[in-house]
């Protein structure tokens, strides 16, 4: 049975001392000493000042308390660290599943440059055809039909029924022309 | 009010509302009954659709989906054993011991009327509640609002998954993404890090499908997107369900729907919670326990009507106090805000019939909800087979239309995919990106109405709050003590869920 999609429960796995949330909790609490520190630079100032009310809420205050927040939490998270048992799922993953993973999120990175460059539609086809052939699906006829179709599906929808941009099909605007599309 | 609430009725009776929420509750369902896709995912997917139809076409839309998921995630539940939805796990217990018996058919059928039932019930009980809400709402000013919303981000990383502190954490990280671009009082550029990209902020649709959707399809292709069900399915099998078999569980379909929409108005609690509930009680209250978990009518019906009681409550807090109370109000409320609707205490008051048309629509839904799940049922049974190697990249396509449409800016695109990548880091190191995502929407607002109380404490801050506020006294004295037993209820809620998970795993 598929287990509940909600994460249920904690108190997994065996216990470590120095474990991933110590990690992270030790992170926090460095982000919290660099925001500390970078503050003052990272606020614009304003070009002047007409009436400063003294009661107002300084822009670097929430920042501050934010800073504060990340340093308390974490030191807390180190703390509680060495008694909590979670498993690290990103440790349990194979090589294969990470080289899935990283295939996919480099497919999804270099889709950005491609659908400026080529239009939406050949942008989109593309990507469709590598991944459903990475992902394993080998009805090569049936991917080509999908990537044609639902690109051009989706990029009709988006710019003439809802009347938004995408970057158009290379041949778009001599079909526009011809009232095909 | 009750003007408004007739002008809403009169609003809500459009042919394309009906027509775009019958769209919304078929893809809901559709999405609901793919295993490994989440209601959530498609909603945020889907949202970008309803930035560009009226308030009264779109936000409808996107509840037809809301309802339509909720419900589907039940179809693969009875029929295969794998929920749909996380709401549909205790749908399991005696969904496929129906199955096996030859009484498919009565299964979904009963599925479907709980789930209606509940449904329809909640959303009625909704508008009875909203009004008398909104008028205690409108009385709200800044220190109550800020009290308020601080409770509301600190309830939420009490009440999501995995330890408390990990939420609070989570939750800071997204008041300091909320920080990125102006500051709400003087516009002033923060955290920009002479990125010009950053100096309106960081945007928040391509955030949330980021978050909600990219990492669903990045955890299924972890095994390459292998076929879920081979299997061939009959949803046809046995006969249909007969007036005296649903009569017979009507009591159960009532408790169920009382305790789902009282957890529907509590936020972070949500669907799961409510399925467990309503079934562990129809169990209880039942002649024959014994027979609960091998086949039994009523163990779907208690489950079904409780998580889609959940529905309709759940807009309480996110119309009359703008507090969205899970991961899908989170993605309505990005709807609202889309469509210039900013939800809280000032809505009602000043759209009041545009929010009553929108929950008249709301029950409407059920109507169509009935009619459509009917005919739909044998058609959503073979989605459960679709190939996930076709999907996932069409998933992921239309996610980058839908993240690049609003603002036709490439850098909306890297903020979606670097997010994706957080989201999945995030869900396998036990961070729930829930509190981070709402204290992004709602620290602007915190900030701004601490900036205010400040204003008009005019420098003694406590001396105003405890001597001049007594609610903003009362909540802020209130928060620790609503905010561990909150927290002890979900902890102890989260565990039976675990026990019941691992018992009927073992068994």
């Amino acid at each position: 049975m598929n287990p509940s999609k909600e994460s249920i429960g904690n108190n997994e796995g065996p216990t470590r001392r120095f474990n991933f949330n110590t990690v992270f909790g030790l992170v926090f609490f460095f982000l919290s000493v660099v925001l500390f520190f970078i503050i003052p630079d990272q606020i614009e100032k304003p070009l002047f000042v007409l009436d400063e009310n003294e009661n107002a809420l300084e822009p670097s205050l929430f920042p501050r308390l934010v800073a504060a927040g990340f340093g308390g939490l974490g030191l807390w998270l180190v703390f509680i660290s060495f008694s909590i048992r979670e498993e690290n799922k990103l440790r349990n993953l194979d090589r294969q599943a990470i080289a899935n993973v990283l295939v996919t999120l480099l497919v999804m990175a270099l889709y950005t440059p491609l659908l400026m460059q080529v239009g939406f539609v050949v942008a989109s086809a593309l990507v469709i055809a590598a991944l459903s052939t990475f992902f394993g699906n080998k009805s090569y006829g049936v991917t080509a039909v999908v990537s044609i179709a639902v690109p051009i599906s989706i990029f009709f929808v988006f710019t003439k029924f809802l009347a938004t941009y995408l970057p158009p099909f290379p041949i778009d605007t001599p079909l526009t022309r011809l009232y095909i599309l | 009010m009750w003007e408004s609430f007739l002008l809403g009725a009169e609003m809500a009776m459009r042919w394309d509302t009906f027509a775009i929420m019958s769209v919304g509750l078929l893809l809901g369902m559709f999405v609901g009954a793919l295993p490994g896709f989440t209601t959530v995912m498609a909603m945020a997917i889907l949202l970008p659709l309803s930035f560009f139809l009226e308030p009264l076409i779109g936000i409808p839309f996107l509840l037809g989906v809301y309802k339509g998921g909720i419900y589907g995630g039940s179809i693969p539940a009875i029929l295969v054993a794998m929920p749909g939805t996380g709401a549909a796990v205790a749908t399991t217990f005696d969904g496929p011991a129906l199955t096996k018996k030859g009484k498919a058919r009565k299964a979904l059928e009963m599925a479907l009327y709980s789930s209606v039932f509940g449904d329809l019930s909640s959303d009625i009980v909704t508008i009875m509640f909203i009004g008398p809400i909104a008028l205690v709402a409108l009385k709200i000013g800044p220190p109550e609002l800020m009290a308020i919303l601080f409770l509301a981000l600190i309830v939420i990383s009490a009440t999501s998954s995995g330890v408390f502190v990990k939420g609070l954490l989570m939750m800071v990280v997204g008041l300091f993404f909320g920080m990125v671009g102006q500051d709400p009082i003087g516009a002033l550029s923060r955290f920009t890090f002479d990125i010009f990209a950053f100096r309106a902020g960081i945007p928040l649709l391509p955030m949330l499908i980021g978050v909600y959707a990219l990492p669903e399809i990045l955890n299924a292709i972890e095994n390459k997107a292998t076929d879920m069900i081979r299997q061939t399915i009959n949803s046809r099998e046995g006969g249909a369900l007969t007036f005296q078999e649903f009569r017979s569980c009507f009591r159960t379909i009532c408790r169920s729907t009382v305790i789902g929409t009282v957890i529907g108005m509590i936020p972070g609690i949500g669907q799961v919670v409510a399925a467990f509930m309503g079934y562990a009680a129809a169990k209880n209250a039942s002649k024959t326990p014994e027979e609960f978990g091998k086949g039994k009518l009523e163990g779907v019906a208690a489950a079904e009507a409780a998580n889609n009681a959940v529905n309709g409550p759940t807009m309480v807090p996110l119309l009359t106090l703008g507090i969205p109370g899970d991961n899908i109000t989170v993605i309505l409320i990005g709807a609202f805000i889309a469509q210039g609707l900013r939800p809280g205490p000032q809505l009602m008051a000043e759209q009041g019939p545009l929010v009553f048309a929108i929950l008249v629509a709301m029950v409407c839904a059920n109507v169509l909800f009935l009619i459509i799940g009917y005919f739909a049922i044998p058609l959503f049974a073979k989605v459960v087979s679709i190939r996930k190697s076709i999907l996932l990249p069409l998933t992921v396509v239309f996610a980058f239309a839908g993240s690049y449409v609003p603002r036709s800016d490439p850098f909306d695109l890297f903020v979606l995919v670097g997010f994706g990548a957080f989201g999945y880091i995030a869900k396998k190191l036990k961070f729930d990106v829930t509190p981070m995502v709402m204290a992004f929407i709602l620290g602007t607002e915190l900030e701004y109405s601490f900036g205010q109380t400040l204003i008009l404490a005019q420098g003694n801050l406590a001396h105003y709050i405890f001597f001049e506020r007594p609610i903003t006294a009362a909540i802020v004295l209130g928060t620790p003590l609503i905010t561990y037993l909150l927290w002890r209820r979900s902890s102890r809620l989260r565990r039976e869920v675990a026990a019941k998970l691992s018992d009927e795993n073992s068994s």
